[in-house]
């Protein structure tokens, strides 16, 4: 009987020990899995495909990129919340683009309360703009046709539909969603084509465009174009909380000295002068913030869209 | 007008070492081309992430070479086994392969080869064309158009279908259900998913189009037994007319011209593309024909009206990425993501500041092209003999193949079991004689054709005859649509009476 105890114990010890040297050994040791929810090509690949290569090199290991694309990118999103927490699987995030399925019961496979996030890479924010001619000088102007303004997006869950839909009906402004489009380039020639009246799209999306357009506002709080009004200034407070963000995260219960070794790999890729080049050139701005900011960020972001559910569940 | 940076980007990439990337797509695409379920996307969406280390004018080189040479690669396959390599092949199948069970599959490859090739280069001769006008011909094109585009191809499918109306309607409407899978374009409600989110984003195309085709032939074939071309006595062996092919490509110089000419406009619709393009092709070119009733059975001309139009669809997709910077198909999408990949911001003046990428995909695509086709017709005689093989051991190599094809776009196991699903339904269409390709043109119509109405029953405020009749685009297309229509009774008109006899 004694023997059966020692035996035991000096089992339980050597587990230990083992526990004990795993834990020590230093991560990351073998590559690190980063899931992109959409095909190869798109602004959220593009992004992903820019940092891994200085990720790499501030982790010391490979990271390698899998395309999961699916179900409106809830697909590779079910595929990182599922993976094992030990950091070696972590995936971008369409937010709110994920955020409202799952407000409205219809997301599949992912809980964003319990993602384990390692820091935002870029954030959006959004502008209000009319065809260059078109005689809109103003929100008020939009909102006083005597019909609903129309107004051009890709699809009813995409995130400028979300935008649009939610900050409109705040302010009681009537609003007709022209969805469809195959991609917000082509809701921006839907605008110079004479098909809607007005679209809130990404500034720097539309920016590119701007010939052709002009831009009423911008949704922020502080001035990023210097002629153009941000939504603050004119009165609604609200708007500035819409951005759309493209947020690292991995499976709940990643261990918090992971958790920061990725978000501080994170930050220096995205810091680094390779993709701070790329960023520029590219027009694809950078908004790198660590894994605590980017944590209450989510949660901010989770309440402010739970109190306009009745508006997202209207549909268009 | 564009041809001095054409000379230009010529000058450039047979100058420097560069071309081999050219070759080295060419290859690519042939490869990817050839393979039913493989494809000039699922090329492209592999090379992306190899192209980041690379320069990005070889990039173009490297795209351009594959994007140039797939359609005509999957001309192969669909010729020699009645299984189109890519999806915008699948019309090629109704006169390639029983020319091939004649025997006379050298001629179907020559002819194939060259109207590719031809209708590479008119359709990027058009793109050179009308660059200095693009900006204002993808801003005249909107919502209303592509709608009426799509009942065009709709009504394409009915004329398709002569002798068989009734089978040909039930095909179309089964293919337009099919296309209404996935969730609403404007509500974002889901339908008909059956509870799986494997069918939120709708039946994709190349699974169905693979199972429809590949593996409903190879089981036909399994169950046949002997080979392609015969039991291989009088025909095997004799291997020749790759000449004649060739030839009757220029004879028939008005096929080529308005199958290159469907092949631009259509390949210039974001969501249509070569599929649909070269469907088009076909069929218009049948009831042009004073012959129709030649068609399906081995006619010539049936080869090059469809191979002609989805090559000259290249040059027409890059019509909106010249004006916008905006991608006209999967694969224009794809070249646009690998620029961005290489800090390059594809926009409206993708012209001005991008010139030397555009044109060097020019450049590439105009060589590959015709390199393609040279390549094609070097090795016909050799490719000819997989007639020759018995199916017993063509049978599992393909349906391998074309299985793990399907399964590497997106890697999803789903896209293999609708394949199968959609092989048995295409095995069983063949066998009581129903047509799958107007179930798959349907598919691919039905998902355009939602969203568009939606969109232009939106922007007109209800009123979309009030609207489109204030649109001469419009009503050209509807003129299209009514003559479309009309064309089988007017022939029988007295007049029409005469040139037919």
């Amino acid at each position: 009987m004694p023997n059966a105890i020692l035996k035991g114990l000096a089992a339980a010890v050597g587990l230990l020990a083992l526990s004990g040297t795993a834990a020590l050994a230093e991560w990351p040791e073998k590559p690190v899995t980063f899931v992109v929810p959409y095909s190869p090509g798109g602004g959220f690949d593009s992004y992903v495909r820019a940092v891994a290569p200085e990720m790499e090199k501030a982790l010391g290991v490979e990271v390698v990129i899998e395309n999961i694309p699916g179900a409106g990118g809830q697909k590779g999103a079910a595929t990182v919340y599922r993976a094992d927490p030990d950091g070696y699987t972590i995936g971008i995030w369409n937010v709110p683009g994920l955020t409202v399925p799952q407000l409205l019961g219809r997301s599949s496979g992912y809980d964003l309360t319990d993602v384990t996030w390692i820091g935002n890479l870029a954030t959006s924010k959004y502008a209000l703009a009319v065809k260059s001619g078109s005689g809109f000088d103003s929100l008020d102007d939009l909102c006083g046709l005597g019909q609903p303004f129309k107004h051009s997006d890709t699809g009813p869950a995409s995130t400028s539909s979300v935008t649009a839909r939610i900050a409109m009906a705040t302010i009681d402004c009537p609003i007709l969603n022209v969805t469809g489009y195959k991609g917000s380039t082509d809701t921006i020639i839907a605008l110079m084509r004479g098909e809607v009246d007005a679209t809130i799209k990404p500034i720097a999306s539309l920016l590119k465009y701007q010939d052709d357009l002009d831009i009423l506002m911008t949704f922020e709080t502080e001035r990023s174009l210097e002629n153009v009004p941000t939504s603050s200034e004119l009165g609604y407070d609200n708007f500035a909380n819409f951005t759309l963000r493209r947020i690292i995260g991995g499976p709940p219960g990643i261990p918090a000295d992971i958790q920061a070794k990725l978000s501080e790999a994170l930050m220096t890729a995205a810091n680094s002068a390779a993709v701070q080049e790329w960023s520029t050139s590219s027009n694809r701005p950078l908004d790198p913030v660590g894994a605590d900011e980017a944590s209450a960020i989510m949660t901010q972001m989770m309440d402010f869209y739970s109190e306009y559910k009745d508006v997202l569940a209207e549909g268009s | 007008m564009g041809f001095d940076q054409l000379f230009d980007a010529i000058a450039l990439v047979l100058g420097s070492g560069s071309v081999i990337y050219v070759l080295l797509g060419v290859a690519l695409g042939l490869c990817f081309g050839v393979i039913p379920g493989l494809g000039g996307t699922t090329a492209l969406a592999l090379l992306v992430p190899v192209t980041f280390t690379m320069e990005p004018l070889d990039a173009m080189y490297l795209a351009g070479g594959v994007m140039g040479a797939t359609s005509f690669g999957g001309s192969l396959t669909a010729i020699l086994l009645n299984t189109p390599g890519t999806a915008p092949n699948a019309a090629t199948t109704f006169d390639g392969y029983p020319l091939a069970q004649q025997g006379k599959a050298g001629m179907a490859i020559g002819a194939s080869a060259t109207a590719s090739a031809m209708g590479g280069l008119i359709g990027l001769f058009t793109l050179l064309l009308v660059i200095p006008v693009a900006r204002e011909l993808v801003l005249a094109f909107g919502p209303a158009e592509f709608l009426l585009l799509t009942i065009l191809g709709l009504v394409a499918i009915a004329v398709a279908s002569r002798g068989k109306l009734l089978r040909g309607l039930i095909a179309g409407g089964l293919g337009l259900m099919l296309a209404f899978v996935g969730s609403d374009t404007v509500s974002g409600e889901l339908r008909f998913t059956l509870d799986t989110d494997y069918l939120w984003d709708g039946i994709p195309l190349v699974p169905t189009l693979t199972g429809m085709f590949a593996l409903s032939q190879m089981i036909e074939l399994g169950l046949k037994g002997g080979s392609v071309a015969g039991t291989g006595s009088a025909v095997s062996g004799r291997i020749s007319g790759i000449g004649s092919g060739v030839i009757a490509v220029f004879r028939h110089w008005t096929v080529l011209l308005r199958g290159s000419a469907i092949g631009t406009i259509i390949g210039a619709i974001p969501g249509l593309g070569g599929t649909v393009a070269s469907f088009i092709a076909y069929t218009s070119t049948v009831q042009a024909s004073r012959d129709p009733e030649s068609f399906g059975k081995g006619n010539i001309v049936g080869v090059i009206a469809p191979e002609s139009a989805n090559n000259a669809k290249d040059g027409g997709s890059l019509v909106p990425t010249v004006a916008f910077g905006i991608p006209g198909s999967a694969e224009t999408a794809l070249f646009l993501g690998i620029l961005v990949l290489h800090g390059i911001d594809p926009g409206p003046t993708i012209l001005l500041q991008n010139q030397q990428e555009v044109y060097g995909l020019i450049v590439a695509l105009t060589l590959s092209a015709v390199g393609a086709s040279l390549i094609g017709l070097l090795f016909a005689r050799w490719l000819v003999l997989i007639t020759f093989v018995n199916v017993h051991f063509l049978v599992p190599v393909v349906v391998a193949v074309s299985l793990t094809g399907v399964y590497v776009l997106d890697g999803k196991p789903g896209d293999v079991v609708l394949a199968m699903v959609m092989g048995i339904i295409g095995y069983l269409m063949m066998r009581f004689d129903y047509p799958r390709l107007t179930l798959v043109i349907a598919l691919v119509l039905g998902e355009t054709a939602e969203r568009s109405f939606h969109q232009t029953r939106m922007i007109s405020d209800n009123d979309m005859l009030g609207f489109m009749a204030a649109r001469p685009q419009s009503l050209i297309l509807i003129a299209l649509i009514v003559l479309t229509l009309l064309l089988p009774s007017l022939r029988r008109l007295p007049i029409f009476r005469r040139s037919t006899t």
